[in-house]
């Protein structure tokens, strides 16, 4: 393999204008990125470690904190099977209305989250298409832990697919052919082959989906009800303790938020790292 | 096993692949189907390994159809162009792949699945790399990683598509020579697709030449080369000169004015002569080294036409740019006109 050429010098441009423009880059990471940052874990802390600890392990927060991670442990799982199955799907098959398809799984991303948790209240609501039904049946979606799932998965729908897509694409199947053709079963040739080709692709998406799934906030603020204790998951709690004027612990739990922000950020990275340092061994 | 190909047909949604294809290879033959790119070679094996199912046909292996199995129940080894290794398996493992994805009570037990690998890898001069991984090795290593894998599972019937494709010219030559020795040994009916004369004629039992989804002629190399079927066989087995009637009458006596005669370069004999008796003068005349390329620009032909002359038998005889020639042939093949 040739090795990377330098970049030519032919486009440089003068000092003055690649510092002038380096600079206003960091000015404006610094202002609209940073000092938000700052400013979160700075209000956060603003009455001591103890008062910061408290808001985090009050009953509500705690609560909180558990229905996001169980909202996050449906969801994420959830889409990741839907993602690897359509990414096969789309990939692998020729079929009518394949665009179509391809089209909607972007539908998430397209859509307001807002317009997505209302979708929801009108199918599942007291007044919805299917309200009336469930109803009888005592089956509470709308303001109870299903509706948030339900709108969470919708809002993370696009990630894994959207990441898998192009990879396999690029990937083609002749390994897969060559698995049929020394009789790998569908089982096998999925864990022997498709899954170690995909995985760090995998890997990238699903964490992607899971900071998705944690942050959400429009579609599950529709959907939810705001009760505490019981419907509300962390970005609900954040917004609630602020409008009672619970400035510092509004800002303790969103700093945890912002944590798992920053760890995301540091896997995420990680992980592309890690998928770039496999794949041209793969190319060659 | 023998394979038994019948009125094999096959589209593409824009294109015939296939148009009718019969085709019996005997049992232990090594087979070569040669064409020009996008004349259905690679669609017709991927038929005959189940990757593709044709719209109509029966294939049959040793007289059981087989048409309607998928490729994992058919039993076939099958080398693809870009060699298809697992890239994040050792090079053991890929070749053991086939034995350890069988059902556990056809698994081979650890040690005698040890064993076999180990053996595959002598056969194909590997056994030293057994534990590098495919971005590791050269393109005829990986080549020969491929074949391993393919022969793992015992296949009576091999199909390699363009198996030297992609390898540089001096590799190919050797990994030519070193698979028909293979294939002398092991005596598995194969079947491997080319668009490279020499590698079908240095290699293949017999060859099936092909064009536009159908096979144009079924022979061995000789009988190819001397007794081509139509036009196309002969001009894609190498350069051509193809003369009109009134070029050729004299000497091959074929009174269908309509007649072309086909004659190799090396068989033109170009002799000097007198300006006016002959129209044809000689254009240039290049020296490649161990021949001489003449070529001779004759009014009734729109290209020129092509005499290749062994160095020693040139010298006898120097001919210049502009100097007059009579035309000749010391063998030809003659074809009615197909404009």
């Amino acid at each position: 393999m040739m090795p990377p050429r330098k970049p030519s010098t032919a486009l440089r441009d003068p000092a003055w204008l690649r510092f002038g423009l380096l600079a206003i880059a960091l000015a404006f990471v610094a202002v609209f990125l940073v000092l938000p940052l700052v400013a979160v874990f700075a209000f956060g802390i603003e009455k001591g470690v103890a008062f910061f600890v408290s808001s985090l392990t009050d009953p509500d927060a705690r609560a909180a904190i558990r229905l996001t991670l169980i909202v996050a442990a449906i969801a994420v799982p959830a889409n990741t099977i839907f993602g690897v199955a359509a990414a096969w799907l789309i990939t692998r098959f020729a079929f009518r209305g394949k665009n179509l398809l391809v089209s909607l799984i972007d539908l998430p991303f397209a859509v307001s989250p807002v317009i997505a948790g209302l979708i929801y209240v009108l199918l599942f609501g007291a007044n919805g298409w299917l309200g009336p039904w469930l109803a009888a049946h005592d089956i509470k979606i709308i303001y109870a832990v299903p509706g948030i799932i339900l709108a969470t998965t919708f809002v993370t729908f696009p990630f894994v697919a959207r990441e898998l897509i192009p990879l396999m694409q690029a990937q083609g199947s002749e390994e897969e052919q060559a698995a049929l053709t020394l009789g790998a079963g569908g089982w096998s040739m999925f864990w022997r082959v498709v899954l170690p080709k995909i995985g760090w692709g995998l890997v990238y998406g699903v964490i992607l989906c899971n900071a998705r799934a944690m942050g959400e906030f429009g579609a599950v603020s529709v959907v939810s009800g705001h009760i505490r204790g019981v419907t509300n998951t962390m970005p609900l709690h954040v917004e609630i303790l602020y409008n009672e004027y619970q400035r510092t612990a509004a800002f303790a739990v969103a700093s945890l938020l912002a944590l798992i922000a920053l760890a995301t950020l540091v896997v995420k990275q990680l992980v592309g790292w890690r998928m770039r340092r496999v794949a041209p061994s793969e190319a060659a | 096993m023998s394979i038994e190909l019948v009125d094999i047909a096959y589209r593409y949604t824009d294109a015939v692949a296939l148009d009718g294809i019969d085709l019996s290879i005997e049992s232990g033959e090594l087979l070569a189907l040669l064409g020009p790119s996008g004349c259905g070679k690679t669609t017709l094996l991927r038929v005959i390994a189940g990757l593709e199912f044709p719209d109509r046909g029966r294939v049959r292996f040793e007289g059981r159809d087989v048409t309607a199995l998928d490729a994992r129940k058919r039993h076939v080894g099958f080398v693809f162009q870009h060699y298809a290794l697992f890239n994040h398996l050792s090079v053991f493992e890929n070749v053991a792949f086939g034995l350890r994805v069988r059902h556990w009570w056809k698994r081979p037990r650890r040690a005698e699945l040890k064993r076999r690998v180990g053996e595959l890898l002598e056969l194909v001069q590997l056994g030293d790399l057994s534990m590098r991984h495919p971005a590791q090795l050269s393109g005829g290593q990986r080549q020969r990683v491929a074949l391993a894998r393919a022969l793992a599972v015992e296949p009576e019937i091999l199909l390699l598509d363009e198996p030297f494709g992609a390898l540089d010219a001096r590799v190919r030559g050797d990994l030519r020579r070193w698979l028909r020795g293979l294939h002398d040994r092991i005596h598995v009916t194969s079947v491997f697709v080319t668009h490279d004369q020499e590698e079908a004629f240095e290699l293949a039992d017999r060859i099936a030449v092909m064009s536009r989804g159908r096979i144009e002629q079924i022979a061995d190399a000789q009988t190819l080369y001397t007794k081509p079927a139509s036009p196309f066989v002969c001009r894609f087995l190498g350069e051509v000169n193809e003369l009109p009637s009134p070029l050729h009458a004299a000497w091959t006596g074929e009174r269908d004015a309509g007649a072309v005669a086909f004659v190799r370069p090396h068989d033109l004999v170009l002799t000097p002569a007198a300006e006016a008796s002959a129209p044809a003068h000689v254009e240039t005349v290049r020296d490649l080294g161990a021949t001489m390329r003449i070529e001779v620009r004759h009014p009734d032909v729109a290209v020129p036409l092509i005499a290749i002359q062994e160095r020693g038998r040139f010298a006898e005889n120097v001919l210049e740019p502009g100097q007059a020639v009579a035309i000749a042939a010391r063998r030809w093949v003659i074809f009615p006109s197909d404009r």
